[in-house]
């Protein structure tokens, strides 16, 4: 009886370590993505940062220019005489 | 058990203008930003549910099978999730980009054609300045010291009425009608060597006034200035100075008699009687009804 018991508590300690060790598998999957999908947001986010970067940059150099044209065009306005003559 | 939501997503439409397309479109922008702030509160309650269950359930196999299961569905839910916002926000960026280059092509056109239009302003303003400024122009035959004796040569040819001394050896080129000239005298270019009579000969097209032959051909204008070989401004002698040509002088018998005076230079000599007998014979046309004579007379003369 009492090799039995210690069997069944064997087989009982192997099923529950065996179970543990795919619990902690299927976590190690779970954080595994949710790493991707943090690396992932990251660079995304770098990307995206990079892009706004550089649309800013270029709205600010196209807000330049067309202030510069507006006042080029203001100055014309203001001497008709350049057309007229 | 909390369980994941699907995102409400309106119906599609077909658009027909692009605004509602875009509005279309920002709607599901927004639609999928909002299940993703909802996806982090579903989470964070569905923890607290899982972890309560597990410490009071008595089946704790069942619930821990159960949060599996809902892991699985929340982070795959939520790579769907971020990878359609990402996309959107990608779309959305790469449009604005080309936007942004489409207004700077715009500006940089408009920019161009303001160029231009500066340039042409300065252009005419120049164009105008320098027509105020008028610069003395120089003959550019005068330049050279052989177009100057073409020049010269020809003006002694073409006034052969004046005489050679108003011609300076200088660079003045206007040769004085007023100088001391006798009426009835002429010069037939005694002074220039045949050489360069020859010479003026061959080239009659940049010196139209070389005369080859007739008379005719030449316009009279009495009080103009032989000065420049232009051709608007006929090089004609000073009728005080000048052979008199009676109105009813046949031109004929000019262009005959010109071979003859560069051939023989006594008719300048003679030609103060035969002027004389000229004006008798025209004096006496009126009187007498001689005229046939006197046409004679002048065809032999």
């Amino acid at each position: 009886m009492a090799r039995a018991g210690g069997i069944t508590n064997a087989v009982n300690v192997g099923i529950a370590v065996q179970a543990d060790w795919e619990n902690r598998e299927f976590i190690s999957h779970i954080s595994l993505n949710v790493r991707r999908l943090f690396d992932f947001l990251v660079q995304f986010e770098a990307t995206t940062k990079s892009k706004l970067a550089s649309l800013n940059e270029k709205l600010d150099t196209l807000e330049r220019r067309l202030e510069l044209l507006e006042v080029q065009v203001g100055t014309a306005t203001a001497n008709p005489s350049l057309f007229n003559s | 058990m909390v369980t994941m939501t699907a995102s409400t997503r309106p119906t599609p439409r077909e658009s027909s203008n692009f605004d509602e397309v875009s509005m279309h479109q920002s709607l599901l922008f927004s639609d999928s930003l909002q299940d993703l702030k909802n996806l982090r509160t579903q989470l964070y309650s569905a923890a607290e549910y899982f972890e309560l269950s597990y410490t009071n359930d008595d089946q704790k196999q069942i619930v821990v099978e159960t949060l599996k299961d809902y892991a699985i569905k929340a982070l795959v839910n939520t790579v769907d999730h971020l990878g359609s916002v990402s996309y959107k926000v990608n779309d959305i960026l790469d449009e604005k980009v080309d936007e942004v280059s489409g207004t700077e092509l715009r500006v940089s056109c408009i920019e161009q054609r303001l160029r231009t239009c500066q340039e042409y302003i300065d252009h005419e303003g120049l164009t105008q300045q320098s027509s105020v400024i008028s610069t003395p122009k120089y003959h550019k035959r005068l330049d050279d010291e052989d177009d100057w004796h073409q020049f010269r040569n020809a003006v002694r040819a073409t006034i052969r009425e004046t005489p050679p001394t108003t011609v300076s050896k200088g660079r003045s080129p206007s040769p004085s009608p007023h100088a001391s000239q006798k009426p009835g005298v002429f010069s037939f270019t005694s002074t220039m060597p045949k050489k360069e009579l020859d010479k003026r000969s061959v080239s009659p097209h940049r010196f139209p006034l070389l005369r080859s032959g007739s008379l005719v051909s030449r316009p009279m204008t009495p009080n103009s200035r032989s000065t420049t070989p232009n051709s608007s401004r006929p090089t004609t002698p000073n009728p005080s100075n000048a052979r008199r040509r009676y109105p009813s002088e046949p031109r004929k018998s000019a262009s005959m008699r010109l071979p003859a005076d560069r051939e023989n230079g006594r008719e300048v000599e003679h030609y103060p009687s035969k002027s004389k007998r000229l004006l008798k014979a025209l004096l006496s046309r009126r009187k007498s009804k001689k005229d046939d004579m006197l046409y004679t007379y002048l065809d032999e003369y």
